[in-house]
């Protein structure tokens, strides 16, 4: 109950938050993005189970838990994972169903999302920014490792639009918006309105190779401050939707559940893929999702209460990650063998999979 | 050799794509510079363009039995279609061995798997790195996705990129890919660039031959451009050849259209052949469509009765609301209210549009001029339509209704409901300071005063006792208009007959309510009232009253006088009076009234009632003067309405007081009641200007 906070809690509160701020400052101006290798870090077996339960022929990606429908996130996995696995013929699959049915919104941003069902098959033709980046970055990642012109331009023109149409601004400040409609301030009463987990932060320093008129710096750097902010507070975890109306007082966004939920899961393997291991919060968030206390689940963060706890070895390897990372601790040998199930958790546990290979390998 | 060779792209294209250009602007993708149109022969009138490149690779490769596949395979997709003579000559030689990825990678391709095409390729590539597929498996691929890609866009109304697609691919622009130029062209005309998709459907109508495509491109330049550019198209129809055009339909629909922009709007008339072609079309089909057209546009046009005919055709047709909501207007239109309101009523709940009649047309019912005979239940069906509706225009007519019919306290009520409604509503206003007054009620009557005195003149020449004007229309009393709210049940009443002004409603209800029915079941078969009981001989009087027996209604007022109490003899004169006035006694009726002392409401009533009868009496045997002196004791104790202001005129005129007669007859026209005034007018006009000859 926020309104009951005891007069000395508050302050105390107040004081720790605007030291985690000018921390967060400083800290989000000292990390860096390291870059990542990626080609021919994910076993061919691994890679293959995935692709046979999760891929058409088509080069469709299918999230079987959602009413196997298609989506830009899916199809931008996919074409990381292919990459990763050194599948050129995966790939190729994968994009050219990316592009012809779902690049094709007049802004060159990618439509998110497609349904076998529906008439026409993209069901809402509104872009997904996590998805954009994810795509524009596996192209551009391929293009250079195969050599391959078509991938590289094809990247570019994304990374373009992507910087064109969803970097928002407010005040002095640059920021990554989730859609290019409906998300700015303006666009609903508590807008602007961001997602932190599509802050894919290894993807800027890549996509400003190839869109270097746009502030791809600045706004990964706004993303850590973000992050920082919206954990600074009791339960230390974001809501997926934030209204940063005040940028020093980000809350959860009207009409979403204020929960720490299925997006925000990924906010840790992007920081771990990035190089970003410094930052305090990875350690108060392995804590939190060690075996001994509530595991990876899905939280208010307002109350602090669990809503769901995840036991998906896709979500058990993120906590497997983070203490690998920052305690040296192996994956645990029940986490090794893949078995894929559902589209979004296998997803999370090849990405993990494919960094461990690339920087820890000794943790797997 | 080149794909591009059966590839038809014309210079009135590269028009358009000029413009594409422009419209994508600097800040999209770049388009490539307008592509130059490729030398191709335009296609003979019947034959598609056929994707030949696999038969030429084949042939090229001397790979014979593929040939021969692909052939068959063609032959079976375009019927008319004939192998190139050149294929021969393709083949270099003897054979060399065959790649055989090649073939796969075209079997492939022919299946429409274009995703493990490109992922064979990458796969083959990814071990030999200088291995490159044949050039027209890489165009054909490029050809394919990109006409997914456009066809994918458009589905989505994503017209810029359906326009930067067909730029960068113009080989796609061919009559192979009829969808495609029709996708185009839509675009177009999506982006404001209709004259660019009138050329696009004319590159087609001009170089393609499929008679099917041909219409349907008609067809679609229907859906997205002007009518007179549709129109135009029409000179590029194919009235010869093996496989003659016919584009009858899209002329006929052309004309529909013209008749229907015309339907709703008097002052636009259609030409006779269009009618005709609408005619035609009903003759043809059995849609309620054109029907529905013809017969908004004989509507709109003065000729409600044929719209009306045209309408119940809709509706045998199926048409529906549009046709029920058509008919309902056309029988208003024909001044045959009551059944407009009877059949509008069965379809007031089908759609917004079907209750907006049906209200008009039972304010229309409840307000006409003359006067209906309204049944009891068309009035209590109309009153919770009104209510649930909250129609203000439905309370305040209900209100003149009541009015009219002399129930004055529902008058009142519904006038208030009106107002509380439409608060503005001056006419409910004033009808509520009339039923005010006639009530007695003057708390009610000061408070509606003091509220508009200043907006409304009339109320405030009510206020000051300036001769005031009856408004709205004499009514038979028919039916008891029920309570606003709650709806009540019928209740027993007195009808009275006369179809002349000023009846009088009794208030009697209180006193016959009880047992009414089975009073009706009585008095049919009781015979006399002599020896009843006197509160049993009132309610038999009443009862054979509605029962319209009023002499023998006398009799049993009689004994009720004769036997009752103070309160019962009141009542049973007040019967009495009216019976005879229904017989038009009037004398009969004023003794009757004398014998017993009477309410100063139906005094007031009862005095009005007679003195109106009498003056019409006077008027009917051409006794003028008596009419306007019975007039005139009857304006005294209430206000005087058109009709016996009518009266009142015309015995002037009969007297040759043409001055009085002119001002009476300009009151009422002011009043609102101007037919009969303005004939009345005419008539003084006629007799004060001597021989206009």
């Amino acid at each position: 109950m926020r309104g009951f906070a005891k007069r000395g809690l508050l302050l105390s509160c107040l004081l720790a938050g605007v030291l985690s701020i000018a921390s967060s400052m400083s800290s989000a101006q000292n990390v860096s993005v390291q870059p990542l290798n990626v080609v021919g870090t994910l076993p061919t077996a691994e890679w293959e189970a995935y692709r046979s339960k999760f891929i058409e022929d088509s080069g469709r990606v299918v999230d079987n838990a959602n009413g196997n429908i298609s989506h830009s996130e899916g199809q931008g996995y996919g074409l990381l994972l292919a990459l990763a696995a050194n599948d050129r013929a995966g790939f190729e699959k994968i994009w050219t169903f990316t592009f012809t049915e779902l690049l094709i919104r007049d802004d060159g941003l990618v439509s998110w999302k497609w349904d076998p069902e529906a008439k026409p098959r993209v069901s809402d033709r509104n872009n997904a920014t996590d998805g954009d980046i994810l795509i524009a970055y596996a192209l551009a990642k391929a293009g250079t490792a195969w050599n391959e012109p078509r991938y590289t331009t094809a990247a570019q023109k994304l990374a373009a639009a992507i910087g064109k149409h969803t970097f928002g601004r407010s005040g002095g400040n640059v920021f990554l918006l989730p859609g290019a409609e409906g998300f700015n301030a303006g666009e609903r009463p508590d807008g602007p309105v961001i997602n932190l987990s599509y802050w894919v932060f290894e993807a800027f320093p890549v996509l400003a190779n190839l869109a270097p008129e746009y502030e791809w710096t600045r706004v990964w750097r706004e993303g850590v401050t973000l992050l920082q902010q919206a954990t600074s507070g009791r339960v230390r975890l974001p809501a997926d939707w934030l209204s940063i109306q005040s940028r020093m007082q980000t809350k959860p966004a009207d009409g979403f559940p204020p929960e720490f939920g299925y997006n925000s899961l990924r906010i840790p393997l992007y920081l771990l893929r990035a190089g970003m291991t410094d930052l305090e919060w990875l350690r108060a968030l392995k804590v939190r999702w060690s075996a001994e206390n509530e595991g990876v689940a899905v939280v208010n963060v307002v109350t602090g209460n669990v809503r769901e706890r995840l036991n998906d070895q896709g979500y058990a390897i993120l906590s497997a990650a983070l203490a690998c990372v920052l305690d040296g601790t192996p994956v645990p040998d029940t986490l090794k063998t893949f078995e894929p199930q559902l589209y979004y958790p296998s997803t999370l546990y090849l990405m993990t999979k494919s960094w461990l290979g690339e920087k820890h390998p000794q943790c797997v | 050799m080149r794909l591009a060779s059966s590839a038809i792209t014309i210079a009135v294209l590269v028009l358009g794509f000029a413009a594409i250009a422009q419209q994508v602007g600097p800040g999209g993708t770049q388009p490539s510079p307008a592509p130059s149109p490729a030398p191709g022969t335009p296609a003979s009138p019947n034959q598609p363009q056929v994707d030949e490149s696999a038969l030429r690779y084949f042939a090229s490769q001397g790979d014979t039995r593929r040939v021969n596949a692909e052939i068959a395979r063609l032959r079976a997709l375009y019927p008319n279609w004939t192998p190139p003579s050149d294929l021969s000559q393709l083949s270099s030689g003897p054979a060399v061995a065959v790649d055989p990825i090649i073939e796969r990678l075209w079997n492939l391709y022919k299946e429409d798997r274009i995703a493990e095409v490109r992922a064979a390729i990458a796969e083959r590539q990814s071990t030999d790195p200088n291995w490159k597929p044949p050039e027209e498996l890489t165009t054909a691929l490029n050809s394919v996705e990109a006409r997914r890609r456009l066809t994918n866009a458009s589905d989505s109304s994503q017209w810029r990129t359906v326009l930067t697609v067909a730029t960068e691919n113009p080989n796609l622009l061919t009559c192979v890919n009829v969808d495609v130029l029709w996708r185009v062209a839509e675009a177009f005309a999506k982006t404001d660039q209709a004259n660019r998709a009138r050329d696009v459907y004319t590159y087609l109508l001009t170089n393609c031959g499929n008679p099917g495509e041909r219409l349907a491109t008609l067809q679609k330049a229907l859906t997205v451009l002007p009518e007179t550019q549709v129109a135009d198209l029409l000179q590029f129809e194919r009235k010869t050849g093996e496989a003659p055009d016919n584009f009858d339909s899209i002329r006929e629909e052309l004309a529909r259209r013209r008749v229907e922009r015309a339907s709703n709007d008097d002052k636009t008339t259609a030409s006779a052949e269009d009618l005709a072609v609408v005619e035609r079309l009903i003759r043809n089909s059995n849609e309620p469509g054109p029907v529905l057209v013809l017969a908004w546009y004989n509507y709109h046009h003065g000729n409600p009765a044929r719209a009306l005919e045209l309408f119940k055709t809709a509706l045998d047709r199926n048409g529906g609301n549009k046709a029920a909501e058509g008919y309902a207007m056309s029988l208003r239109a024909l001044e045959r209210i009551a059944e407009a309101e009877a059949f509008a009523y069965d379809w007031r709940d089908k759609a917004p549009e079907n209750m907006k009649v049906y209200l008009d047309v039972a304010t229309a019912l409840l307000t006409q001029d003359p006067p209906p005979r309204l049944e009891p239940r068309v009035v209590s069906r109309i009153v919770p339509v009104v209510t649930s509706q909250r129609f203000p225009d439905g309370a305040q007519a209900l209100g003149w209704y009541s009015y009219n019919t002399s129930q004055f306290a529902t008058a009142r009520d519904w006038f208030r409901q009106a107002l509380n409604w439409r608060a503005e509503d001056e006419p409910s206003a004033y009808g509520l300071a009339l039923s005010t007054q006639r009530l007695n009620d003057k708390a009610g009557f000061n408070a509606i005063v003091a509220q508009w005195r200043n907006r409304s003149e009339r109320i405030a020449d009510l206020a000051d006792g300036t001769t005031p004007v009856r408004p709205g229309q004499p009514r038979v009393p028919q039916a008891q208009t029920t309570q606003p709210a709650p709806v009540q049940a019928e209740t027993p009443r007195v009808v009275v007959e006369r179809s002349t002004a000023v009846e009088v409603e009794p208030r009697v209800r209180t006193t016959t309510a009880t047992g009414s029915t089975s009073g009706r079941r009585n008095c049919i078969m009781t015979r006399s009232a002599d020896g009843m009981a006197p509160d049993a001989a009132l309610t038999l009087g009443w009862c054979l009253m509605e029962a319209n027996r009023p002499m023998e209604a006398v009799n049993a007022f009689d004994q009720a006088i004769r036997r009752g109490s103070a309160r019962t003899r009141e009542e049973a004169a007040y019967g009495k009076s009216l019976a005879y006035l229904r017989k038009n006694l009037t004398s009969e009726a004023a003794v009757a009234a004398a014998q017993a002392p009477q309410t100063g409401q139906r005094r007031v009533e009862l005095g009005a009632s007679i003195l109106a009868q009498r003056a019409l009496a006077a008027y009917r045997d051409g006794r003028y003067v008596e009419t306007i002196l019975a007039l005139s004791e009857r304006a005294r104790i209430v206000p005087e309405q058109n009709d016996l202001m009518l009266i009142r005129g015309w015995s002037y005129f009969k007297l040759g007081r043409h001055k009085d007669a002119e001002k009476v007859f300009r009151a009422v026209q002011r009043t609102g009641y101007s037919e009969e005034a303005s004939v009345g007018l005419n008539a003084v006009l006629e007799a004060s200007i001597p021989n206009r000859q």
